[in-house]
């Protein structure tokens, strides 16, 4: 339902988000995985036509075959209004503090749909009831800060699913939550996307969530694709060294008990990501990468097809094998 | 709770003050203010005239009263339409940014640039000196002032989360202006709504001293002192008078726009620290 051909975002600086193509069929969930600065954000609100004026975004996009790429902002508020929406990360200051919470959801509800306030109101409660909220009735009325973080995440879905939207990207939907209600969030929005046969776009640092959420993963790093495929094939079996880096970072529950020298540490990817200006001209990976070879630096790899999915490595096609070593 | 400013509570009373006399000058005057007693002019203060009478025996208490209401009436009229105005600029120039920002900050930037006195000398030129005169200078003077601190205070919230989640949501300019922006700047606002009443007294009585504001029979502060002037050595009092209220006045609403604002921004600075 969206298709998104050689988008790249540029900023004063140099480029953020490097040519990615990307589609999302109706119904199918999506999981877009990365550290911090790897341009998923970016990505998901060159989606929703709401990156910032400052930078310059190329490339092709259509949604449900309306094509965007030259689209202005009332045509992009149009889908806003009907087929796209967007969850973000920090339910505290994703709400406004002096608006009570009902309002907020219905006032997209009288804006575009034409309700009338009462109608509203009434549907910003199947809203709540359908997003878990407790006591949705009284929660209508009350103001953000008499919410807790989860309750207040689940307002925003409410907000989001408002207009019935085709696509729901949810940027770190759960970063700002505690693991159980984060769990909690995430079955919801399964739900949610199976209930509705609705578009899911989950953005998150978390490999746990996305693979409790999604069909297929998009791995970023540097404002750049570095590995998709199948989540269950990624999970098990990645080939990019650095789904593979992530992967091995993960903490396991039977690790410190099973393990038989003493203390273990936790594995990590060594370095930290670079500055985008310093970000190498090859694969962005390169640098920090345990099976670096000379030209990964200077050559940007190719999405290649791997046995499930693509990868960008150049050891998938020097020994076709995702970089074993 | 937290203990309130000292300077709100000091603005707060002076503030009171001034306005609980001023309101009370539309129902009742110890004396009726323009009733002369020649007579009995330059009398001392007693049980009848609480602060004695002027050059043509009128009750000061009276006539410092009644200024006292009209004096609020100018200073209320001017910055809330200067407010209403300057708020409505800010917030468009804030939402629309590019030319149609710059245009309308450049042009408050010329606003700026007029000095409140020689508009109003202007003005009184060309349609005769009368408090109508005062208010209109007043209000336009602080269109540009009021323009700068909305458009300052909705540049920052139109990068909050919840308005992006609105923008998420299809919702457009306007409807993010008025449901978001407008409640979320009305504190920076009204601050600077207060501090601009101190400014917009001291303005009227300078006007009305210059003779471009109020004109006899109706009592102002400014007229008071231009008229006791010449009385000085005679009669001091007639000079102190007047010229104790505008300081009450200006010097309370100064206070109380003070106090508002460390009651916002220590606020301000806990919710960010909460982020």
């Amino acid at each position: 339902m969206i298709d998104l051909t050689d988008i790249h975002v540029d900023g004063p600086a140099g480029p953020l988000l490097r040519k990615t193509s990307l589609s999302l069929a109706a119904g199918e969930r999506v999981g877009i995985v990365g550290e911090s600065g790897s341009g998923k954000t970016l990505l998901a609100l060159s989606m929703m036509g709401m990156v910032s004026d400052q930078l310059t975004v190329g490339g092709a996009i259509s949604v449900e075959g309306r094509d965007m790429t030259n689209a202005v902002e009332a045509d992009w508020r149009h889908l806003r209004a009907r087929r796209l929406s967007m969850v973000f990360q920090e339910p505290m200051s994703a709400l406004n503090p002096l608006r009570r919470v009902g309002d907020t959801v219905a006032a997209p509800l009288i804006r575009h749909q034409g309700y009338t306030r009462e109608q509203a109101r009434a549907r910003a409660l199947s809203l709540f009831e359908e997003t878990g909220i407790t006591d949705p009735e009284r929660r209508l009325s009350q103001y953000p800060h008499q919410l807790s973080g989860g309750q207040r995440q689940r307002v925003l879905i409410a907000l989001a699913l408002a207009c019935d939207p085709a696509l729901l990207i949810a940027d770190e939907p759960t970063s700002a939550l505690d693991a159980e209600v984060a769990l909690r969030i995430t079955d919801l929005l399964v739900r949610l996307s199976r209930e509705r046969n609705m578009a899911l776009l989950f953005i998150s640092h978390d490999l746990a969530a996305v693979s409790r959420t999604t069909e297929r993963i998009i791995v970023m790093y540097g404002g750049d694709i570095m590995e998709t495929g199948p989540t269950r094939a990624i999970m098990q079996a990645p080939h990019h060294p650095y789904t593979k880096g992530l992967l091995a970072a993960r903490p396991k529950l039977w690790a410190p008990i099973l393990s038989t020298h003493g203390k273990r540490r936790l594995p990590t990817i060594p370095g930290s990501v670079p500055p985008p200006q310093d970000l190498p001209r090859g694969c962005r990976f390169a640098g920090r990468c345990p099976v670096e070879m000379a030209h990964c630096a200077t050559e940007r790899p190719a999405l290649i097809h791997t046995a499930t999915g693509t990868a960008a490595c150049h050891r998938q096609t020097a020994d076709g094998a995702g970089g074993q070593s | 709770m937290r203990r309130l400013p000292v300077n709100l509570l000091i603005g707060g009373v002076l503030v009171a003050l001034v306005v609980a006399a001023a309101m009370l000058s539309v129902i009742w005057t110890p004396h009726p203010y323009a009733a002369m007693d020649i007579p009995n002019k330059f009398a001392p203060p007693s049980p009848a005239h609480w602060l004695g009478t002027d050059q043509l025996g009128r009750d000061l208490v009276s006539q410092l009263m009644v200024a006292a209401g009209n004096s609020m009436m100018v200073a209320l009229l001017a910055v809330s339409i200067g407010a209403v105005l300057g708020t409505i600029l800010g917030m468009v120039a804030a939402a629309r940014g590019g030319w149609t920002e710059e245009a309308i900050m450049r042009l408050s930037d010329l606003g700026f640039a007029f000095p409140t006195l020689l508009f109003a000398i202007m003005l009184a030129a060309a349609f005769g000196p009368s408090l109508t005169v005062v208010v209109v200078a007043i209000a336009f003077i602080n269109i540009p002032t009021f323009a700068r601190v909305a458009r300052a205070a909705a540049r920052q919230v139109w990068h909050r989360d919840y308005v992006y989640a609105a923008r998420a949501a299809g919702m457009n300019r306007f409807a993010i202006s008025r449901d978001h922006i407008l409640p979320n700047i009305a504190a920076p606002v009204i601050v600077q709504a207060t501090i601009e009443f101190a400014v917009a007294i001291l303005t009227e009585a300078a006007l009305s001293y210059l003779g471009l504001g109020a004109q006899p029979p109706a009592p102002s502060w400014g007229r008071m002192l231009s008229e006791a002037q010449t009385l000085m050595y005679l009669a001091p009092q007639l000079a102190i008078w007047p010229g104790l209220c505008i300081f009450i006045a200006v010097l309370g609403f100064g206070l109380l726009g003070d106090g508002l604002r460390d009651l916002s921004d220590p606020r301000l600075g806990q919710r960010r620290s909460h982020d």
